[in-house]
């Protein structure tokens, strides 16, 4: 389990043992017992020039983990963006939790809920979650919530139910573009390893050193933190167009984006 | 360069007008308690009439404000679990061994202060004796109040302290995580608590004198506020501090932003000169605007501070409570607060609490009834 969904369906031997790879790492195979079981550290690198913003991963995922209405364990977020004297473009940023190596949502947890897992994912014990939203306060990246039907704090697990039966995510699955890679960034022989080794990688909101091990191959740095530009959405206080930031620049008389 | 943000997901506030209502009261007990110790426990005789008012608003607000908190959960079934499961780093973890305490140690605080008038309560021959007999646990001694005193405002102290820790921490929003946010919150404490003090003294006291001392404190605690204000601004308009900075960004270039900072300067600047140039006069002015000061620099920060994207472009909705629903919590908290109120003003006889005399136990009230 090491690709993207094309991937998959090209090389179907590969994935096979990708998979009992897995399940040693779960230390459920035996064929670990010969010699130190490796432990994958799952990651995923996003390539935004494949991504055609097609939401089919958000909707893959809002199946596979019954995500309640209104919220989001992933999503594309859609821009349009001008640059000076160049043509107006549309970019693609699939969003989710970076399952990060330093995340500032685990050590808030009150109860110990939230923690991290051996092979790399940030998960919720939804079994011990009071609910206090304080992990949802502190991700930097908005990808937690609070789920109304559970009532507790819910999140991006990197399909840890299918990934621990040797299936990649269901993003990841369905990615049409190819533009979602899973696998294990320990292994230097993995797909996800190459691509951070070929390409130019950069990681969302890289000053708030959460260390994420979600890549993306073409990020514009004008997306990765705050994007400063007109909403999608106005709340109803705010009935002119605007924009964040000292000194941000005049918006554009259109608003019917 | 211009972006539109053509798709984009909106957040939902997950700290409801709940979580507002907590810090406002628990803010507004604990600094009046720290405004009782003077007059209760440490027998400074002149700082009594404003001690009483104190503990009255220390005692009332301090109760409601836990039930505020619980209500925040979505599990407040299973708040238990902060007690099986503290996780050390979290400051809320440490708040939920924090409050309690407190709110225990004020509560045994005043019954000690009150113990010998509700003892004499019991001795006289009427209806509800057995009731004060009950309550007075059968005597009147009350050497204790000033330890229970200095435990109660060291619990007060680490009530503010975790209070504006556990806000402050959260990198993600920038307009949380200045370090003046813990100073802002203990000062709008105090100018909330001397606020409420103030419309409580235009009903039940109405004492000019009581009224103006309580109108120049309260003008000492704007003061305290408007100067922390103005070096926020300061420093985040002259980047010496980028977290200040970062945090003013956040924000800046939103009217209705604006429209807030103007708001909050005014409701600082209208009681502060008031406060000073007709004392006595003006209580219920002063007091209420406070309040309100205190109260909606609360709203600001945690309904405001959610309403700023961290990733996503332009504003969310929190800012504006939704329906009915956002606000029950407000009218909630304020309809128990206002019951305990009533309770404690009918029930204790607070205008007799003082210190107890020095070294010696008293066997009868401190003052007639
Ligand atoms: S992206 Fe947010 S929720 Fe995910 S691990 Fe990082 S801080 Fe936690
Ligand atoms: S909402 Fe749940 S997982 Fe998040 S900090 Fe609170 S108890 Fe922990």
């Amino acid at each position: 389990m090491d690709t993207n969904r094309r991937g998959f369906l090209g090389a179907m031997g590969r994935v096979t043992i990708g998979a009992a790879a897995s399940m040693a790492g779960a230390g459920q195979s035996a064929q670990a017992a010969t010699d130190k079981p490796h432990i994958p550290h799952w990651g995923m690198v996003v390539d935004l020039r494949k991504c055609i913003g097609c939401q089919a991963c958000t909707v893959a995922c809002i199946m596979e983990n019954d995500v309640p209405e209104d919220s989001f364990r992933t999503h594309v977020s859609v821009y349009e963006v001008l640059k000076e004297g160049g043509d107006p473009a549309m970019v693609m940023l699939p969003r989710l939790c970076n399952h990060c190596d330093d995340p500032p949502c685990v050590p808030v947890c009150p109860v110990e809920a939230t923690f991290k897992l051996e092979t790399g994912e940030v998960v919720v014990d939804n079994t011990k979650c009071v609910g206090c939203a304080y992990c949802v306060q502190a991700c930097p990246y908005d990808a937690r919530f609070i789920n109304h039907e559970t009532q507790t704090a819910d999140k991006c697990t990197f399909c840890f139910h299918r990934t621990s039966a040797g299936l990649l995510p269901a993003c990841v699955e369905t990615c049409v573009g190819g533009a979602r890679n899973f696998g294990d960034l320990d292994d230097p022989e993995s797909e996800v390893s190459r691509m951070l080794r070929e390409n130019e990688v950069s990681v969302l909101r890289p000053e708030m050193h959460t260390n994420p091990n979600v890549y993306y191959i073409g990020l514009d740095a004008v997306l990765d933190g705050r994007v400063a530009g007109e909403a999608a959405y106005r709340p109803p206080l705010t009935t002119e167009p605007q924009a964040h930031g000292l000194g941000a620049e005049p918006q554009p008389q259109g608003e019917d984006a | 360069m211009q972006i539109h943000e053509l798709v984009g997901a909106v957040h939902e506030a997950a700290w409801l007008p709940w979580a507002v209502q907590y810090f406002f009261l628990i803010a507004l007990s604990a600094t009046a308690l720290l405004m009782a110790l003077p007059g209760l426990a440490l027998g400074r005789v002149a700082a009594l009439p404003r001690a009483r008012l104190a503990l009255m608003v220390a005692v009332t607000t301090g109760i409601t404000a836990p039930i505020a908190l619980l209500a925040d959960l979505h599990q407040p079934g299973r708040f238990w679990e902060f007690f099986l499961y503290t996780n050390s780093s979290s400051w809320m973890a440490w708040g939920a061994w924090f409050v309690p305490s407190y709110v225990g140690l004020i509560v045994a605080f005043a019954w000690a202060v009150h113990r010998p008038g509700l003892y004499a309560l019991g001795q006289e021959s009427w209806r509800f004796n057995w009731l004060f007999r009950w309550l007075s646990l059968g005597g009147a001694s009350n050497g204790f109040v000033r330890p229970l005193g200095i435990a109660a405002g060291a619990a007060a102290l680490l009530v503010l302290i975790y209070t504006g820790a556990e806000v402050y921490v959260v990198r993600a929003r920038p307009l949380w995580n200045t370090p003046f946010l813990p100073l802002q919150f203990a000062a709008t404490g105090f100018v909330g608590a001397l606020g409420l003090m103030l419309v409580l003294e235009r009903v039940l006291c109405r004492e000019p004198a009581l009224e103006a001392r309580l109108n120049r404190a309260l003008a000492l605690a704007l003061g305290v506020v408007a100067v922390l204000g103005a070096a926020w601004f300061a420093l985040a308009l002259s980047g010496l501090s980028p977290r200040h900075s970062e945090a003013l960004a956040s924000v800046a270039g939103f009217p209705v932003w604006q429209k807030i900072a103007l708001w909050g300067a005014v409701s600082v600047a209208v009681p502060f000169v008031l406060a000073l140039v007709s004392p006595s006069r003006t209580g219920w002015v002063t007091g209420l605007i406070a309040i309100h000061a205190a109260w909606m620099f609360r709203w600001t920060v945690f309904m405001g501070g959610q309403a700023v994207p961290k990733v996503g472009s332009g504003l969310y909705d929190a800012l504006l409570p939704a329906g009915l629903d956002g606000l029950m919590g407000v009218i909630g908290t304020f309809g128990l607060w206002l019951f305990l109120l009533i309770a404690y003003t009918t029930f204790i006889p607070w205008t007799e609490a003082s210190a107890p005399a020095d070294g010696a136990v008293p066997a009868r009230p401190a003052t007639s009834h």
